[in-house]
């Protein structure tokens, strides 16, 4: 049994984006050496995501458009306070419910040394609160 | 446009570099955010539209064992990059502060001082503090107090009150004051300083509860009328943040939301910094 993880680092450029990270997570598997198991994808964050669509740029503005129509950047959030253990203001809420609702994580079949995905699917890390350096990781189980 | 008050404390590149950075951030300066690198402040610069930061450093280890940024740090960053504008700051009550200023001005080419005298902890209307207004005046540099609440442990909301900086502001008619935070709550008593006193500005880096669009609509809408700024501050404001404790674009975004004119927000987001920098015809 193999169990390999990586902590891979993302400098996100917009105040929200989508970012095909399929590349990424197909290498790790890659250089993993497992032939046979699963891969996990997760972020680390709680104002980021991770999802699984089909790779084409309409689709990635409909899912930030509507995200934003369900989860306005204003409206009457219960996080607009100081928190103290941060030393700030929390005005995010909108970010951490997208992140709520597009999920933070996806897990793909390996076989043969290889993702097992839909001809269409693509693995996004979805930003929601940038531009920040971010982190996701990629955990491989197998043999 | 100009961020005129921003902290370098979450710079990945210092927190690997020097070692008490990391405790500083967390321990004096008291914020919980993750350490970025040094191109994250740019991009939150660049959607906020923002093309030059003022960096501000506190000189606070007679008070808190340690510094908030030094003056060398900010002047290293400064070397780096054309987009930041270095002040310094150093302790009113140590000896050869003056001296210290001075040369922070003409040997690191810093460009205004900051002072905080709640996490310094000294008094602003104090005399022992007058030689460096002297020198401040004397450099041709503005400085840019920490005024209104404090969040921090352990300091005295007094220390904030705009009041005690009115005899100074007084005695030193040619030094230009910057009034951060807009001094909240006392916005009254700012905006009084600033409509009596001409060498009086004040930064619009407010946010203590709510969002910074709502915050931004009751401070300069209900609690003070938007006409005072657009009608007769509008060349003593200058547009800050206070990034990394807000977002600078969430900052903006509030600003504009005001009902002011464009020709008032390009007084406060340029214009006014630039006068006060200096800057203004230099490039």
């Amino acid at each position: 049994m193999i169990i390999k993880l990586e902590r891979i680092k993302l400098q996100t450029r917009k105040s929200e984006e989508a970012i095909n990270i399929t590349p990424q997570v197909e290498d790790v598997v890659a250089k993993s050496g497992v032939q046979n198991g699963v891969v996990n994808v997760m972020t680390s964050h709680t104002s980021s995501g991770l999802l699984v669509t089909e790779g084409i740029p309409c689709l990635e503005e409909d899912i930030l458009t509507h995200f934003s129509r369900l989860f306005p950047e204003e409206a009457d959030y219960h996080h607009r306070r100081y928190l103290d253990f941060d030393g700030r203001m929390g005005f995010n809420a909108d970010a951490h419910l997208k992140s709520i609702l597009g999920g933070i994580s996806c897990m793909f079949p390996i076989e043969n040394g290889k993702v097992v995905k839909g001809s269409r699917q693509t693995i996004y890390f979805m930003e929601y609160d940038g531009p920040l350096e971010r982190m996701y990781f990629v955990q491989v189980l197998g043999e | 446009m100009i961020d005129f008050h921003t902290h370098p404390v979450l710079i990945q590149e210092f927190a690997r570099k020097y070692r008490n950075y990391e405790r500083v951030a967390r321990e004096i300066f008291q914020i919980g955010n993750n350490f970025q690198p040094l191109e994250t402040f740019f991009l939150q610069m660049d959607v906020a539209g923002i093309e030059r930061a003022v960096l501000l450093p506190i000189a606070c280890r007679r008070a808190r064992k340690d510094s908030v940024s030094s003056n060398e740090q900010v002047a290293e960053l400064c070397g780096m990059s054309r987009r930041f504008i270095g002040f310094a700051s150093v302790d009113p009550l140590a000896k050869g502060a003056p001296r210290e200023l001075e040369n922070a001005v003409k040997r690191l080419g810093l460009k205004g001082l900051k002072l905080d005298p709640a996490l310094q902890d000294f008094r602003p209307d104090g005399r022992k503090v007058f030689p460096v207004y002297e020198a401040a005046a004397a450099l041709k540099i503005p400085v840019l107090l920490h005024t209104g609440m404090s969040w921090a442990p352990g300091t005295a909301l007094e220390r904030g009150h705009p009041l005690l900086l009115e005899e100074p502001i007084r005695h030193f008619p040619a030094l230009n004051f910057v009034l951060a935070h807009f001094a909240w709550p006392w916005v009254w008593e700012a905006v009084a300083l600033a409509l009596k006193y001409p060498n009086v500005f004040l930064d619009t880096s407010c946010l203590y509860y709510d969002s910074p669009k709502e915050f931004f609509q009751f401070v300069f809408s209900r609690q003070i009328p938007t006409t005072v700024i657009e009608r007769s501050l509008r060349n003593q404001v200058v547009f800050g943040s206070n990034y990394p404790r807000v977002e600078i674009k969430n900052m903006v975004h509030a600003l504009k939301s005001l009902a002011l004119t464009e020709g008032c927000l390009k007084k406060i987001l340029r214009e006014n910094a630039e006068r006060l920098l200096g800057m203004m015809n230099s490039e």
